[in-house]
């Protein structure tokens, strides 16, 4: 318990951040939203543009001058962000230890490193939460002015389930980085190449339909907004995928971090 | 009962060495020296033995349990003062020491006090503001709240002045007292004279010798320099006299023996000036591998 509140109080600097970024966007994106808004003009002004572009900003699937559509392309951003935080809190949580060079202290004390795993994890998944939730409390006050319908609001929360699920796994895959590289400086760096290259894999498998198998390998793709759209639901085989991803990043990450010398 | 038995320990860090086949006994109430250079595998042992790192072969037990397997258990009785120490910059020193305290399963709150004051520790500072010698302060009472019964001293005195240096030794031989075994590793011959019992030499990852103080103060060389106008080096002609230089008029020697003969050899010349000074370090390990 003990590691785990120093832990809270540690990544609250860096989940206010975090926190003042998203809300910098959602109402940002808001003020766009008002020259959207219901105009005939911009939907023929998109449907002049290259398909191909449109995919990959994954425009076609949505009627923009809608709130829910606008929502659902704003959605890779949000997941974007959140897939960066969450992994940034898992590997640094683990890492920094071994940075600022604290191990000779806090992993001399009278605990398991599985117990200090543990502790970490738990306080990266707060951040996680309080995040989402932020997002969700956030967009719903920022939507008030449109109006908004019943639709909208079930979409919203099914994407904010979508971008927390996302927010596991990429805390799982941090989590694994942390424990698992003794080049404490890679884990970082190594997290965001992971996080980019799933991204750019989405954009590649909206823009090819023959590519659509590698959607599996990017977990941008396990909760595409449009599809979250029109079925009005989660896909079952992409969260037991979730789950799998989740699962084996944390049981590695902890035989790992149990077997490997600490970087002092 | 032994607190610590090594065996064969070894450690590679992928190719290049930290230990090799280190073996040794350290029992109960014990203040056993470990002394070498940089780099000998001095703070690896230590690691080891504190399951920082796990061993490529060979195995260690503390309180004759498997390190690997026991460390936890292990730790709860162990106090641990690295050589550079490092906390978490932004706690103050007060909380960071009741942090530490939490981990122990029991009241340390009077002997933190105690200790502070004694090592004259500022609890409301921040760490980050804290020079090199008031961090190793807070070490000592970090690594000492518990009342540890196994206590790894590594490098204990750099940043610390003299004055503190005494308290830190009168504190340790205290607790010695109260039956805590000592485990200190330095590289300054001096220290280790001035406390421990035994001691075990190591020199590139190896144990050169493990012996009693006394002894290796005796079978020591002792280097002599003495300054006197026509010298002549065939005046030391005596057993024990080795390594016979002349620079700018003084003549240096190391000399093993009964240091009277010498005494009586200088006495009868008149000299501008004579030291006798222990070997460093280094010329001991010379010796041991001559």
């Amino acid at each position: 318990m003990n590691i785990f509140l120093r832990e809270l109080k540690a990544n609250l600097k860096s989940l206010l951040i975090w926190s003042a970024i998203i809300i910098l966007l959602i109402f940002m994106a808001g003020a766009k939203y008002s020259a959207f808004a219901g105009d005939p003009e911009l939907l023929k002004m998109l449907d002049s543009m290259p398909p191909a572009l449109l995919d990959a900003l994954s425009m076609r699937a949505f009627n923009l001058t809608t709130i829910s559509g606008f929502y659902g392309v704003m959605f890779i951003y949000f997941a974007l962000m959140a897939a960066i935080a969450a992994a940034m809190w898992g590997s640094d949580s683990i890492s920094k230890e071994e940075r600022d060079k604290t191990v000779e202290f806090s992993l001399v004390l009278p605990v398991s490193r599985s117990r200090v795993v543990t502790a970490k994890g738990l306080a990266a998944l707060v951040n996680c939460i309080v995040f989402v939730l932020i997002t969700w409390v956030v967009s719903l006050v920022a939507v008030q002015s449109y109006n908004p319908d019943q639709a909208f609001y079930s979409f919203l929360a099914l994407e904010m389930q979508g971008m927390f699920v996302i927010e596991l796994i990429f805390l799982a895959i941090g989590l694994l980085l942390g424990c698992a590289m003794k080049q404490y400086k890679r884990s970082g760096s190594t997290a965001i190449a992971i996080i980019l290259t799933a991204y750019f894999l989405s954009i590649v498998v909206s823009m090819q339909a023959n590519l659509d198998f590698l959607k599996y390998f990017t977990p941008f793709k396990y909760f595409d907004a449009s599809q979250l759209l029109s079925s009005g639901k989660m896909d079952v085989t992409y969260l037991l995928l979730s789950a799998v991803i989740i699962v084996v990043c944390v049981v590695a990450a902890y035989w790992l971090y149990n077997k490997r010398d600490l970087y002092i | 009962m032994s607190v610590i038995e090594v065996t064969n320990l070894t450690k590679y860090y992928g190719k290049s060495r930290g230990i090799v086949d280190v073996s040794f006994k350290e029992e109960e109430g014990e203040i056993f020296g470990f002394i070498g250079p940089n780099g000998a595998g001095k703070s690896t042992t230590i690691r080891l033995l504190l399951s920082l790192i796990h061993p490529t072969s060979g195995s260690a037990k503390v309180f004759g349990k498997d390190v690997v397997t026991h460390g936890p258990e292990i730790r709860r009785d162990i106090g641990y003062l690295p050589s550079e120490v490092f906390y978490y910059e932004g706690m103050k020193v007060i909380d960071l020491l009741k942090y530490s305290a939490s981990f122990y399963g029991k009241d340390c709150t009077e002997r933190l006090h105690e200790l502070s004051e004694y090592m004259e520790l500022e609890l409301n500072r921040r760490i980050s503001d804290l020079s090199y010698g008031n961090k190793k302060k807070v070490g000592i009472v970090q690594g000492l709240l518990h009342s540890p019964k196994l206590l790894f001293l590594d490098e204990p005195t750099a940043g610390l002045d003299p004055l503190m240096q005494r308290k830190f030794f009168d504190l340790i031989r205290k607790e010695n007292d109260r039956g805590v075994t000592v485990f200190f590793s330095s590289h300054i011959l001096g220290e280790v004279q001035r406390l421990c019992t035994r001691v075990g030499i190591i020199r590139e990852g190896k144990i050169a010798e493990i012996s009693d103080i006394r002894t290796l103060q005796q079978n020591n060389y002792k280097k002599v320099n003495v300054t006197a106008a026509g010298l002549n080096p065939a005046t030391f002609d005596l057993p024990g006299v080795t390594n016979v230089q002349t620079e700018n008029g003084t003549l240096h020697f190391f000399f093993k023996g009964d240091i009277n003969a010498v005494l009586q050899k200088i006495s009868a010349i008149q000299v501008a000036d004579v030291t006798i000074e222990e070997p460093t370090l280094e010329e001991i390990f010379m010796h041991y591998y001559e």
